[in-house]
């Protein structure tokens, strides 16, 4: 009787405390006060998954708890807990939404982080593919003491694991001065139990879409959660009935709660609900029983390493030492070699080490990763060298951006002080290289200079085979090579979505280009990437082959018959849900609009990235929607077919400065348009008012104007 | 066998099945059971009710209003007493003679013989629990001295049976003070038809002690003794997949379809179906190969521990002969239609009966003994395949019906299934205390074991496979066994997607524990598994409480043999209330039904329950179930 009745009583008292809140927010602005939660297209997120309502007033949001309270049945059967379970976490969220209802920003100048964005939901896409990021963790209560809180924390760090705090454990940790955020994935939910309608609208958020769920669609969201989100909770005791509840939700999405309330109070349920007064061993029962597996990656280096550390910024206060590309000489470079050449795992530095400057030195670096293998290719080099900005972020205290000689690291005073040094970069370099491409690498040494006069002449020397690489990658086009690739890593969490990777059209998640495709073909056989032949040309236009539709067929077990390379209009690829950007067509201009996922404003389209992007995703085609990777904005075989990148009318701002150079090329290459970027309007030109980016173009004179119609 | 399964197979879609295999009896003038039951329709009320007695020449008496006694004096209570006893021994007797056949088996067992010890831990962890020395023994010694040892237990002295001490203490002590521990195996059948002789009992009470006693002779004595052995000699059952129904057999291939009980002869069936001479005849007779298919017992046997295909259960044996492309159907013992040797006789069918035990007239007979099982079993592999040519290919018609099943789930098995939801952090493993904790906490109701026959009486099937549906849908787990288990199977019910069927609880235990909710533990003689896991849960449960508070119940509703009466008095003794779908002939004798459904209670902590109308039956058992969870508060 126990652990039903408690799953009763703690529902009860979450619908009771929606119902008063919701009273009172009513009460002030009335029924018709609009409801909406920032920065998402899937309204109140958890309502409309379960319920398929989509609230957009409080007058809807009043109507939906009745539904809620509908759920909450109160039979001796399993399917009335799990259901009661559910619906307290759609209460929690209404209690949260009335919040939202009054300001956009209520936990802002607070601890706490509060609604999770769509961006931030789609950020998770990659991670959760390459099991960067193998799970989460909601973590609710105080923990015994302050220090098992951090230690467990970052326990869960250190093992990628995503961390959401709920209640006194936050206090805790904060009391330590540990850092939380989104880019740490250790966020700060909320003080209350009710802040769990958060996570749980992130989750459904991830399965609208990664899964192309549709929304009402109950079963379909339980039968996502339970196999593809690998989330579990950790509830320290006192566990209120209002908790328990929660759990029960949380069961039924298959996610496990591990607490150390005592027996008398509940009853364990295998695999679900573990009882386990131990709590500094929770981590690995916690992923024991979700059955997470996590890649151990043994580093010899004295700080932590972890896809946890990836967002982390080091500030210039924190940091004691940088090599900034920008002002000394920096590079990065990996280069194949004889195995006689190589003397494997050997990490040399050549120049003074990182104790030998002042705290705040600029100082140069170069690092030299020098692989030897059977099955090694030279094209290959370049794909290692892409992955160095996250094996080095992943560094505790050390933060990494850009790429060959235009390179910045910063290692924090913190890491310095564990004894972070120079060859500590070769061991990183040479353990991740070693475990991910150990079918192409037999043999790995990292050689590391500080020498100025050295790291010149190595720069020297590497600029010069970045030019080769760059030829040989330019002539590399979609005609010049026998075979495409499939892409279906996001197959855990999209399972009907197939990516075509052509050496002019990479992964729209902009992690995976044809190169990169090509590696973990020849890494894995018979992995994510595999071999498309396109010898069967059906129309050149569009990019259309008999090859590519069978494969997508196949890969896709039959949810998508044909899709084109080149065109958004016709049978356009589709997307997992983790695009870097999406381009639709904008009807006045016959244009197209691309927004990336970092921006958060309107487009000229009345609709946000979030709306945009729930267009499409979760391998559904959507004709004049088209979810890409940036890179593939230049590339001459944008949307092709329906007269290529001429069509951009509008970009954000920083994206378009950031492709900027390539465009313009592009453009003069195949239009000869120059400066064609400064046609093409942003936010600083127009934000959702198409007639005023009408005028703009009109007066830029945007060859757009005399391409015919799109539709 | 049809490369397209069913995922579910609905009894109308098996009715109109047999249906039209009866238009091909009806063609070929073969006689068949739906018919002879129509025929033997009334059925004579005396018998019904139990209240006829001959068990003396100064009759045959039958009891009316107007004649309330017999000859003797013998009133209605004594006479329907003594017949169900005699039942009850007719059952126990049974099983426990298939047992003892095992243990010979197992004594006859050596390296290079037909028989090997498979199950080597088994056989040591029995030999232990009888205090037979292991340590540095070879495995063959100390396989026939527990043979030797068990044998013993049919006829020994003094003493119970070895295998109560597997019982929690308090129920132990419970049949201790009910007087009906088991002494020697065979002693309790011969003092039950002793009690029943002419001028011996005739008090209800006492022979429904006795009725529990032989029963227990049989569970916790013979049929675990079959059961075990078994085990070591063929190994111990894990689950194994396969399919089940008619669609099972082969158009194209040799059909040889093995029915009975006793594993003996049909493991070697089954082991010289593959011998590639024998594959090669059958490509050479035009075969594209031999297909060993079971039916009844045999059938649960041999797919437990080879994946052999289930082609159907009790009702269902002249049906694999109707197909037309049974090419030999191959017999042991007991439940066997007579009715195989004339049926048989309008087809090309070889009926081929191997145990002096059941022998039958207008079939071929090939006597089996465990010394020369493997060149007998050859032999009739053999004549099964030369007589492939001989199929009129006109009269054959195999209904594509075929499901998905997984089964073998022995106790050990369920352990291991159970292992996998445990937390090494937190769990011990290799114990029932995951059930547990899914049951206490009310995820799980509780369990229902069904077990049994088909009988014309009741709608073959329906009440098996309607009263699982129901119970799975109310989070309420299945095992079962026997005819039970292949109506399951049949009907899809023994595949994982049957979760689909169940409710929210049970599906997400299915889930975790990727398991069937309908467990399929083995032939009838394996009930006795169902009582030793019985006996782990309740002692595996926090602190140990007895079988008898647990909330489980069992079940036979289509029952129809003296063994399946034989079980439900052990069943019952062991603590377990066991619905009875049919009545066992007790109608007659209210002092004898009283103390059957009622009275011993207090003795056993169960009883029976009859009950003809499946959907009280069903509610009635989830009322048991929900009472004993409100006792244990839970």
């Amino acid at each position: 009787m126990g652990l039903f009745q408690t799953v009763f009583r703690g529902s009860d008292e979450m619908y009771f405390k929606a119902e008063e809140e919701l009273n009172a927010v009513i009460a002030e602005l009335g029924e018709d006060a609009p409801m909406q939660m920032p920065d998402t297209a899937y309204f109140l997120a958890c309502i409309y998954a379960y319920l398929g309502i989509k609230v957009t007033t409080l007058g809807e949001l009043k109507t939906a708890l009745g539904e809620i309270r509908k759920m909450m049945t109160r039979e001796n059967k399993t399917a009335s807990i799990f259901d009661s379970g559910v619906a307290t976490a759609m209460a929690a969220e209404v209690i949260e939404a009335c919040k939202y209802a009054r300001t956009p920003t209520p936990y802002e100048n607070t601890q706490y982080h509060g609604h999770f964005s769509d961006a931030e939901v789609r950020e998770l896409g990659v991670p959760l593919v390459t099991r960067d990021i193998p799970g989460f963790v909601v973590m609710i209560g105080p923990a015994p003491s302050v220090e098992e809180a951090v230690e467990t924390v970052k326990g869960y760090q250190s093992r990628g694991i995503f961390v959401f705090m709920i209640g006194g454990i936050i206090d805790q940790v904060h009391s330590a001065g540990m850092t939380t955020g989104f880019n740490v994935r250790a966020v700060a939910v909320g003080p209350d139990i009710w802040a769990v309608g958060h996570v749980i609208s992130l989750v459904c958020r991830a399965t609208f879409i990664f899964g192309a769920t549709q929304p009402g669609d109950a079963a379909a969201f339980h039968e996502y959660t339970f196999k593809r989100i690998f989330a579990f909770v950790n509830a320290y005791k006192p566990v209120a009935d209002i908790v328990v509840a929660c759990g029960a939700g949380a069961i039924k999405m298959g996610f496990p709660v591990i607490t150390n309330e005592d027996r008398d109070m509940t009853w364990p349920v295998p695999k679900s609900l573990i009882i386990y007064p131990n709590t500094k061993d929770w981590i690995e029962t916690s992923l024991e029983a979700r059955d997470i597996k996590i890649k151990v990656t043994n580093i010899d280096i004295p700080v932590a390493f972890s896809s946890a550390f990836e967002g982390e910024i080091i500030r210039k206060k924190d940091m004691r030492i940088e090599m900034d590309g920008s002002r000394v000489d920096c590079v990065e470079l990996v280069r194949t070699r004889e195995a006689h050449e190589i003397e494997d795992h050997s990490i040399t530095v050549e120049g003074p080490d990182f104790d030998a400057f002042p705290v705040g030195a600029k100082i140069p670096i170069a690092y030299i990763v020098e692989v030897a293998g059977k099955s090694m290719q030279t094209d290959f080099e370049g794909v290692f060298e892409r992955k160095f900005h996250s094996f080095l972020n992943c560094i505790e205290g050390v933060m990494h951006t850009g790429q060959r000689d235009m390179i910045r690291i910063r290692v924090s005073n913190a890491s310095f002080d564990a004894g972070f040094r120079a060859r500590h970069i070769g061991e990183v370099l040479y353990a991740k290289i070693k475990s991910e491409y150990d079918t192409v690498v037999d043999k790995c040494q990292v050689k590391i200079y500080t020498d100025p006069e050295k790291v010149k002449e190595l720069r020297a020397e590497a600029n010069h085979t970045f030019d080769v690489r760059d030829e040989r990658l330019k002539s590399m086009t979609d005609e010049s090579v026998d075979v495409f690739y499939t892409c279906i890593l996001c197959q855990a969490f999209s399972p009907s979505h197939v990516c075509i990777v052509t050496p002019e059209r990479l992964g729209l998640c902009g992690a995976v280009s044809w190169l990169d495709a090509k590696a973990t073909n020849e890494l894995d056989p018979n992995g994510p990437c595999q071999i498309v032949p396109k010898s069967r040309m059906i129309d050149e236009r569009t990019g259309r082959y008999e090859d590519v539709n069978e494969a997508v067929n196949k890969y896709s077990h039959g949810a998508l018959e044909q899709v084109t390379l080149y065109s958004i209009m016709e049978d356009p690829m589709t997307s997992c849900g983790c695009f870097e950007c999406i381009c639709g067509i904008e009807p006045l201009s016959n244009g197209v609009v691309i927004v990336n996922r970092e921006h958060v404003g309107m487009t000229p389209m009345g609709m946000s990235f979030s709306e945009l992007a729930s267009m499409t995703g979760g391998g559904v085609q959507t004709p004049g929607f088209m979810g890409h990777g940036k890179h593939f904005i230049a590339s001459k075989k944008f949307i092709k077919a329906e007269g290529g990148l001429a069509r951009i009318v509008w970009l954000p701002k920083a994206l378009k400065e950031q492709i900027a150079d390539r465009l313009n090329e592009s453009a003069k290459e195949l239009y000869g348009i120059d400066d064609f970027t400064s046609m093409i309007a942003d936010e600083t030109v127009c934000t959702e008012d198409p007639e005023e980016l009408l005028n703009f173009l009109t007066e830029v004179g945007h060859p757009v104007l005399g391409m015919d119609p799109l539709m | 066998m049809s490369e397209i399964t069913n995922t579910f197979i609905t009894l109308e879609e098996m009715e109109a099945a047999t249906n039209r295999l009866l238009e091909t009896a009806q063609k070929v003038g073969a006689d068949t059971w739906q018919q002879r039951a129509k025929n033997q329709t009334p059925h004579c009320k005396f018998g019904e009710e139990g209240i006829c007695c001959r068990i003396c020449t100064m009759g045959p008496c039958r009891i009316t209003p107007k004649a309330p006694r017999g000859i003797c004096g013998c009133d209605r209570d004594g006479i329907v007493g003594r017949n169900y006893l005699k039942f009850t021994a007719g059952g126990a007797a049974t099983h426990s003679d298939h047992g003892r056949s095992i243990a010979h088996t197992l004594y006859l067992a050596r390296e290079d013989g037909d028989y090997k010890v498979t199950d080597a831990e088994k056989l040591k962890r029995i030999a232990k629990e009888w205090d037979i020395e292991t340590e540095g023994r070879d495995i063959y010694d100390i396989a026939h001295e527990v043979a030797e040892v068990g044998l013993l237990e049919y006829g020994k002295p003094f003493g119970v049976q070895r295998f109560l001490k597997r019982a929690p203490e308090v129920r132990q002590k419970k049949w201790h003070d009910a007087e009906i521990e088991p002494r020697a195996i065979d002693r309790e059948v011969s003092q039950s038809l002793h009690m029943t002789h002419m001028g011996c009992s005739s008090k209800a009470e006492a022979l429904v002690r006795q009725s529990l006693r032989a029963g227990m002779s049989d569970g916790w004595g013979g049929s675990m003794m079959g059961t075990e052995l078994s085990d070591v000699l063929f190994g111990t059952p894990k689950p194994v997949d396969t399919n089940a129904n008619l669609g099972v057999m082969e158009e194209d291939m040799v059909n040889i379809v093995v029915h009975g009980h006793d594993p003996s002869l049909s493991e070697m069936v089954v082991f010289y179906a593959q011998d590639p001479e024998m594959v090669a005849l059958a490509k050479e007779m035009g075969a594209k190969g031999i297909n060993v298919c079971g039916v009844c017992c045999t059938a649960n046997e041999v797919a437990m521990r080879h994946g052999i295909p289930m082609a159907g259960n009790f009702l269902s044996q002249e049906n694999v002969v109707l197909t037309g492309a049974c090419e030999a159907i191959v017999v042991d013992v007991q439940c066997i239609f007579p009715a195989l040797g004339p049926l048989s006789k309008c087809f090309h069918t070889k009926f081929i009966t191997t145990s002096p035990i059941a022998q039958m007239p207008d079939s071929e007979y090939i006597e089996f003994h465990e010394e020369n099982a493997g060149a007998n079993a050859k032999k009739i592999v053999e004549m099964a395949v030369r007589n492939f040519q001989n199929r009129n290919k006109e009269l054959v018609h195999i209904p594509q019906l075929k499901t998905n099943a997984t089964v073998g789930y022995s106790v050990e098995a369920i352990k291991k299934c159970l292992d996998g939801v445990t937390n090494s952090h937190v769990d011990e493993i290799g114990t029932l205390k995951p059930l547990v904790d899914a049951v206490r906490s009310g995820v799980l109701r509780g369990a229902v074991a069904l077990v049994g026959c088909n009988n014309p009486r009741v709608r073959p099937d329906y009440s098996h496979i309607e009263l699982m549906k129901k119970l799975i849908a109310n989070d309420i787990i299945c095992v079962v066994s026997g005819c039970s288990a292949q109506a399951a199977a049949k009907s899809g019910l023994l595949s994982k997607e049957a979760k689909n069927l169940c409710g929210e609880g049970l599906k997400r235990v299915c889930e975790l524990v990727d398991i069937p909710p309908v467990l399929h533990m083995g032939s009838c003689v394996d009930i006795s598994r169902m009582m030793v896991l019985v006996a782990d849960l309740a002692k595996d449960w926090t602190e140990e409480i007895d079988i008898s508070d647990l909330p489980v119940v069992g079940c036979a509703p289509e029952y129809m043999s003296e063994k399946a009466v034989s079980i439900g008095n052990y069943v019952v003794s062991t603590g377990i209330t066991t619905f009875l779908g049919v009545n066992p002939y007790t109608k007659g004798g209210p002092g004898v039904e009283q103390w059957l459904q009622h009275d011993v209670e207090d003795w056993v902590g169960a009883h029976f329950e009859v009950e003809l109308d499946m959907d009280k039956m069903c509610n009635r058992m989830m009322e048991v179930i929900e009472e004993k969870r409100t006792k244990l508060n839970i």
